[in-house]
């Protein structure tokens, strides 16, 4: 188990470290000069002037050749320094910036995907149970119509139907706390995306797990049905809907994207668009890093938390 | 089967009372299946409406898409305008028409890169299996791991200058009118995009159809008897495979049309003046609460193909894989 570890950390190591050259090479070659960029969209600065843009330049190190510039740049990542921003907030640390947005989209990602994993798991189970009866191809249909509306279609719809229809609540603008009325609508979209992975896992388990002897066993020993489903038949099921949250959590670094911009939450998905628009280097290099890591480490945690669910990947 | 075996007569008899029918061929029975799901069928005809309507719409639109005309914006739906105008007065139904060929057109160039890499690569892995193998996979699992979308938004973000840029000096180089136009350059752009981080999917598909495909019985017997590799990989391989892979386009196709109308939607993707159900759906956010309509049209349409692409993915799944509905 160590040495499986040890080479997969290798192995993403490697991969982290390509996946960053490649990004700042797209940077460098493609996206162009930032320091211009300020001069020409005319938001900082209104003339050209070459003098302030070769000190500006300096200033951030970007100056200097390609390789000179990405060495400088995994240097002082190594150390714990991101740099600092060029043009979302100027001159504050990424870091910073990171610390302060991250938390943001984890908590609407998060309370999505509790929220998601307690009804899809109900609603996969109560599918199961009723295997090929109405509720069940009712439960089946619906997940799939949802699973299919994406969710910068789904948001928009909702304001239409909440706000201008029913005049339920006000335009939901901004981050205000997990716990202000204004998160209820993005939780549940995310919510939302999330639900169909879960009930279509949980209900497949279920129907495979439904037929096992021991079920049958359980049964005819006199246990009461609600014991059996929630002792005997859920612990076996969690474990391929564990693996999907796995996939859940890489899906939410996408997915809150949308209902971020959509209803300007400065959260880490809004912060990767205004990083690329406005071509701030440290800025998308830290949405890289971040952005792979979250996909590594959740990984990393399927495949340690997989043999603790069942046994009977741990005896292999 | 020969008529004239022994047996074969009485085995055929037996066979026709299960089956109260003549034999079936595998993809006659699964059209049998697919049939009797009515929501896959709706989607099947949703999906077909799209691809004619993505061929034909441009040529049938009441207006061209690009006309301004300032002093009918906004407007509802009238007899003028089927679907209202837009913030510059422009004919929304002919501006949807237009984004539908857009989607179709992303659908198609993305499903088909995305297919043929993956099928190669594929192959490739599991044919040779060791390093070539194990090289390939590492590959696409590095492309996987990064964030997709970043991915994307950065090869549509980044690449664009420099090919435009390119073209310019070859224009002057050359003086040759081609160079001039660069409104196809999105496509391009868009479809490889996606192309790029849909290929790793569809190799990990094909590899391990070819590995446990290689693993059964009747490959062994195949080979045993010196069937040539070239025969087994047409003959069973291949029909094997097809199911799987006919789901896996059917998904690739609707998940491209999704991702090309969120780029756009972020300003990121197809740009204006060429129209995509994406770009519309964000300028029509700008005036939602006022004209709703403008926002509502390409929404419902958006979340109307994307329900039927997943009706039918589904609905195929469900009829290719015989295993799964007994």
């Amino acid at each position: 188990m160590a040495t499986f570890l040890l080479i997969r950390l290798l192995r993403w190591s490697v991969g982290l470290l390509l996946i960053l050259l490649i990004t700042y090479a797209m940077m460098y070659y493609g996206a162009g000069d930032p320091i211009r960029m300020m001069f020409i969209q005319g938001e900082d600065f209104d003339t050209e002037d070459e003098v302030v843009m070769l000190a500006l330049r300096k200033k951030y190190g970007l100056d200097e050749p390609f390789l000179a510039q990405f060495g400088n740049y995994m240097n002082n990542l190594l150390q714990g320094d991101w740099g600092r921003s060029i043009r979302i907030e100027v001159d504050r640390p990424v870091l910073d910036i990171v610390r302060f947005r991250l938390p943001i989209s984890m908590q609407l990602g998060i309370a999505a995907t509790v929220i998601g994993a307690v009804v899809g798991i109900a609603l996969g189970v109560w599918a199961a149970l009723y295997h090929n009866r109405l509720l069940d191809r009712l439960i089946v249909s619906i997940v799939l119509f949802v699973n299919g509306i994406p969710s910068f279609v789904i948001l928009p719809m909702l304001l239409l139907l909440l706000v201008l229809q029913l005049k339920l609540i006000d335009v939901p603008y901004g981050w205000n706390g997990l716990f202000h009325i204004d998160s209820a609508l993005p939780v549940a979209v995310i919510a939302i995306g999330v639900l169909p992975i879960i009930v279509r896992q949980t209900r497949s388990a279920m129907l495979e797990v439904k037929s096992q002897q021991y079920v049958t066993t359980a049964r005819a020993k006199g246990v009461p049905e609600s014991r059996i489903i929630l002792r005997h038949m859920l612990r076996p099921v969690l474990t391929p809907v564990v693996t999907a949250l796995g996939l859940i959590m890489i899906g939410l670094v996408n997915g809150s994207l949308f209902v971020e911009y959509i209803l300007n939450i400065r959260g880490f998905g809004l912060l990767t668009i205004e990083g690329i628009k406005k071509v701030d280097y440290p800025i998308i290099m830290a949405v890289a890093v971040v952005g792979t890591l979250i996909i590594f480490v959740s990984n990393f945690l399927v495949d340690i938390i997989y043999p603790i669910l069942d046994p009977r990947v741990r005896a292999q | 089967m020969s008529e004239s075996a022994p047996g074969g007569k009485i085995s055929r008899v037996v066979a026709d009372g299960i089956n109260s029918g003549e034999q079936r061929s595998l993809w006659q029975d699964a059209s049998r299946r697919f049939r009797r799901n009515w929501l896959a069928v709706g989607g099947l005809v949703v999906v077909f409406c799209f691809l004619v309507i993505a061929l034909v719409g441009p040529h049938i639109s009441p207006y061209d898409f690009l006309e301004q005309n300032i002093f009918h914006a906004f407007q509802g739906p009238s007899e003028e305008h089927f679907l209202g105008t837009d913030d510059l007065g422009r004919d929304v139904f002919s501006r949807m028409l237009h984004g539908a060929r857009t989607a179709a057109l992303v659908a198609f160039f993305t499903t088909a890169i995305s297919l043929l890499i993956g099928v190669l690569v594929g192959a490739w892995a599991g044919i040779s299996g060791g390093r070539a193998d194990e090289f390939l996979m590492w590959i696409s699992d590095l492309i996987q791991a990064m964030p997709g979308l970043l991915l994307v938004i950065l090869i549509n973000t980044t690449l664009r200058r420099p090919i435009i840029n390119a073209f310019d000096t070859l224009y002057m180089q050359t003086r040759n009118p081609f160079y001039l136009n660069t409104l196809w350059l999105d496509y391009v752009l868009v479809f490889s995009a996606l192309a790029l981080i849909g290929w790793p999917g569809l190799a990990r598909l094909v590899r391990g159809q070819v590995l446990s495909i290689n693993e059964e019985d009747y490959v062994l017997a195949a080979r045993a008897i010196g069937a040539s590799e070239v025969h087994i990989m047409l003959r069973h391989v291949i029909p094997n495979a097809l199911g799987p892979l006919v789901v896996a386009v059917t998904a690739s196709m609707g998940g491209a049309v999704t991702l090309e109308a969120g780029l756009s939607f972020l300003g990121i993707g197809i740009q204006p003046p060429n129209a995509s159900w994406g770009s519309m759906l964000e300028e029509g956010r700008r005036y939602w609460q006022i004209f709703p309509h403008l926002i509502l049209i390409p929404a419902v349409t958006i979340g109307i193909v994307q329900v039927a692409f997943v009706f039918l993915g589904d609905g195929l799944n469900d009829a290719l894989d015989p295993r799964r509905n007994t």
